[in-house]
């Protein structure tokens, strides 16, 4: 069953002199069961991604194309029925950098209670939805400036899964832990897809993304440009730009790609990745299409 | 587009306003204790566009002597408060540590004095004349100048160029007057002139109390605090036109000003509308 | 908390004795003679003995330390000195008038604060729309507006032209007793005019701080929670984006002060300021300056209590010290 079906997706910000293309012509399918896993580097647009589902965007994004969750419409329902239809009841959101996703003055107990409460919930669970996410509700009265990052990521964490939502996104979960909390917040992620439920990851760690994802998407400069099973993503990474960032691991190549990506305000009107390509040529100056988005892939009979 | 709009309006309305105060006593001089009483009390019309007041006296003539009055007092009170202000702030921005400590607490708690108060005391006890509303004004709205020459030397005193200076050899004076005034100077321009439609006000409230200046001149309060005996009478012109062109000057002098501060500053400019 | 009222103390309390000694030493140096003044009309036919005899009963010819200390000693025991322009000690004015500019003061700032929180926030909710761009003008144009003036312009419009409200003083002419529904009355346009005047501050203040905090990564978050609007608003944004305003509430109180001076002398009402006028048009420095004195303690006072709130408020504060 589809969860989540996102049809030429775009999102643009005007700014006073210049138009940001920060999500363009996206196109994704979540099903009940499986992770997607969204990566790129930083800048490209994953994060905007992220609230463009939730109708979070600033007035100075322009939002195109289609997206649905659970047949529910996405980017043509009201403020009023994406809070009490979406936000929380069938998306979740874990939001990026824990620390400032912390209301400051409230602390864990009073937040969760709240969000049950707005659930029509018992805010007296709060102490068992705390310790599913792995967080001791000892520290329940504690303030967020009383929290260590990885602690403030298990309460969002646990804000997050209070309402149980079919589907859950992961906004960077994982920057800034140690490896054992990585583990943990994966094997979280994990669980929650092998009992039915969708989890969207957006991260720039591939590592992480190879661990736990059924499907990866791979961003680049606001475009998907390489959207398979993660199996075949990571054996046998089709679009160049996959493989140069498996290549800049640490523990493959470790060799960096040269150049800079381009700004998501002068995106150039072909393959965004030509400049910094070693298999580009003339025809790249034409935008390439398809889940795998590159006229000379690595690989040209792929699972899709 | 509609901030290029009101910004020609403010610059015409000085434009205007120094024009008037500048001509109108070569054209059409004014004496201070004339009296015409049989006009008293004039609505406005085509020859009297402000109305005339309860003794006569054309209320949009006098009220351009007064703005006259009024501005140059608010901006000689300007300077001296900046020149207080640039003073205490140098001192704690130069010296830095234990006087800065003391002085930044000083000025904090000073900010909290009831500074019309004040005022009102300060003319009181030296009679009210131009001199004790201009030392009534500089003593009492020298604190953001102090705070904002502070500042900037703090930062200036992290910044590489002035080690770079001192590096060179250059001498504490010239570090002082070739590096470190440069560009505080302009701050303590835009401050000045923030200041001055605040000392029109301190000037006016005082005039307007009767503790400003002398009562038979032309100056905007004075008009004002006359105008009220009018208004009984429904003479409404006679207090209203004079409190209609401190409104216009202030807006006037506080659009360009904050103009200025976008181009001196321009990172509070740069921000992004997300 | 008690390390911030001891610091906040170590520079109050001398500010406190430095203007207690330039007031001093301004009415030292002040031309006027107490000794005339308290004789007032009769100070031209009176014996020359017997203005001596004043002087040295006062003591105004002993040295300026001596007087000083006479005077703040008197102060200290409540005996606030004598007012030469009202003729009764100064005490008794002041007790007499300064519930009523407590009054004042009071409404307005509840008025003022409850008003702009409110019409702020719904401004930084609807940032861009009509109402944010209308109030805002109107903000600009009326902190533009001396409060006097706008006290003359209001008199004219609503107790001349319309006749709704009295145009000034505290009870009716022909009342014979003072009741709460005719100062009520008498007091709407006065705090009406004060919350005008200092509302425009609050105002925008509180409308782009939670303009901001609604951009906020903690406000976003508490959104895609799911939490109503309202929720949002009030739990989230507006509890990080005021926590400055209280301190800067305490801040404002000088303005405050100074507004309600302007207000009680146009609207003729019997409070401090209108008193503090009255005594400075008569150079009377015994009173105005008890009243100087006890109003800058007082405004220090309230500002060291909206920084306690402030503290109790933020528990990054509270708990860190």
């Amino acid at each position: 069953m589809t969860l989540l079906h996102t049809e030429g997706l775009s999102v643009r910000f005007r700014l006073r002199d210049a138009v940001v293309q920060a999500v363009t012509d996206l196109h994704l399918r979540v099903r009940a069961g499986e992770l997607l896993a969204v990566v790129g580097e930083s800048g490209c647009g994953k994060s905007v991604l992220a609230h463009a589902l939730l109708g979070l965007l600033p007035a100075n994004a322009e939002v195109s194309g289609h997206a649905t969750v659970d047949g529910t419409d996405l980017l043509h329902s009201g403020e009023k029925v994406l809070a009490r239809q979406i936000r929380g009841r069938k998306i979740g959101l874990i939001p990026q950098s824990p620390a400032t996703a912390l209301t400051a003055v409230r602390t864990g107990r009073t937040l969760l209670a709240e969000t049950l409460r707005a659930h029509d919930r018992d805010p007296k669970t709060a102490d068992r939805v705390a310790a599913d996410a792995g967080f001791d509700p000892a520290d329940l009265d504690r303030y967020p400036f009383q929290l260590s990052g990885g602690m403030a990521q298990r309460l969002v964490t646990a804000l997050a899964l209070a309402t149980d939502p079919p589907l859950l996104i992961a906004d960077e979960p994982t920057t800034g832990l140690d490896r054992p909390l990585v583990d943990h917040t994966l094997d979280l992620l994990r669980r929650r897809c092998d009992n039915g439920g969708a989890v969207l990851l957006i991260t720039h760690d591939l590592a992480a993304a190879e661990r736990v994802a059924d499907t990866v998407a791979v961003m680049y400069a606001s475009r998907i440009v390489e959207h398979r099973p993660a199996t075949g993503v990571f054996t046998e990474p089709a679009h160049p730009y996959t493989a140069a960032l498996l290549k800049a691991l640490p523990d493959r190549e470790f060799r960096p790609i040269p150049g800079h990506p381009p700004m998501l305000t002068a995106l150039p009107p072909g393959c965004a990745f030509a400049p910094r390509c070693p298999r580009a040529d003339t025809t790249c100056a034409t935008p390439p299409t398809g889940p795998v988005a590159c006229h000379h892939p690595l690989h040209t009979e792929v699972a899709v | 587009m509609a901030d290029r709009t009101l910004l020609r309006a403010a610059q015409l309305t000085l434009v205007a306003a120094l024009g008037a105060t500048l001509l109108v006593p070569v054209i059409w001089p004014l004496d201070q204790s004339a009296v015409d009483l049989a006009h008293v009390g004039l609505s406005p019309s085509p020859g009297h566009p402000g109305g005339t007041d309860d003794l006569g006296r054309d209320v949009l003539h006098r009220s351009i002597y007064g703005l006259r009055v009024s501005v140059l007092v608010g901006i000689v009170a300007a300077l001296a408060a900046s020149l207080l202000g640039g003073i205490v702030g140098g001192l704690a921005g130069l010296l830095g540590g234990w006087t800065d400590r003391v002085l930044m607490r000083l000025i904090d708690t000073l900010a909290a004095l009831p500074h019309l108060l004040l005022g009102i005391f300060i003319v009181a006890m030296l009679r009210p004349s131009l001199g004790a509303v201009i030392l009534s004004i500089g003593l009492t709205h020298w604190l953001s100048t102090a705070r904002i020459v502070r500042s900037e030397l703090l930062s200036l005193r992290t910044r590489p160029f002035i080690d770079a200076a001192i590096a060179g050899g250059a001498s504490r004076r010239r570090v002082l007057t070739r590096h470190l005034l440069p560009h505080v100077l302009p701050k303590i321009a835009l401050a000045t002139t923030l200041m001055i439609p605040h000392a029109v006000w301190h000037e006016t409230s005082l005039s307007f109390l009767g503790l400003g200046l002398p009562p038979h001149l032309a100056s905007l309060g004075n008009m004002i605090n006359d105008g009220q005996r009018s208004l009984l009478t429904g003479s409404w012109w006679a207090s209203i036109v004079p409190g209609l062109l401190i409104i216009v000057v202030t807006l006037a002098i506080a659009a360009l000003a904050t103009r200025w501060r976008d181009r001196l500053d321009p990172r509070a400019r740069a921000e992004l509308d997300l | 908390m008690i390390k911030l009222v001891r610091r906040r103390l170590a520079v109050a309390v001398p500010v406190l004795f430095a203007t207690s000694i330039g007031m001093f030493l301004l009415g030292a140096a002040s031309p006027m003679d107490p000794a005339m003044q308290y004789a007032g009309a009769t100070a031209f036919t009176t014996d020359p003995a017997n203005l001596a005899q004043i002087r040295a009963n006062w003591g105004v010819d002993d040295p300026l330390p001596v007087q000083y200390a006479r005077w703040l000693g008197n102060l200290f025991q409540g005996d606030l000195g004598w007012s030469t322009s009202r003729h009764e000690p100064v005490g008794a004015v002041i007790a007499a008038r300064a519930g009523w500019t407590l009054l004042l003061i009071g409404v307005t700032l509840a008025v003022v604060l409850a008003g702009s929180l409110l019409l702020g926030t719904i401004a930084a909710y609807r940032r861009g729309g009509l109402f944010d761009r209308g109030i805002r003008a109107a903000a600009y144009a009326v902190e533009s507006m001396p409060v006097f003036w706008l006290a003359l312009a209001a008199i004219a419009v609503f107790a001349l032209a319309l006749g709704w409200f009295p145009a000034g003083g505290l009870t009716d002419v022909t009342a014979t007793s003072t009741t709460f529904g005719d100062v009520a009355h008498h007091l709407v346009l006065p705090v009406a005019v004060l919350t005008v005047s200092q509302a425009p501050w609050f105002l925008l203040f509180v409308r782009d701080s939670v303009a901001d905090s609604l951009r906020d990564d903690h406000v976003l978050a508490a959104r895609a929670r799911g939490l109503r609007g309202r929720t949002v608003l009030f739990g989230h944004a507006l509890r990080t984006a005021l926590l400055p305003f209280l301190t800067l509430v305490g801040t404002h109180l000088p303005e405050l002060v100074g507004g309600s001076v302007l207000v009680e002398t146009v609207f003729s009402l019997p409070g401090l300021g209108a008193v503090s006028v009255q005594a400075a048009l008569g150079s009377d420095f015994p009173l105005l300056a008890a009243i100087t004195l006890i109003t800058t303690a007082v405004v220090l006072l309230a500002n060291l209590c909206t920084d306690l709130a402030y503290t109790a408020a933020d528990p990054r504060v509270r708990i860190d010290g």
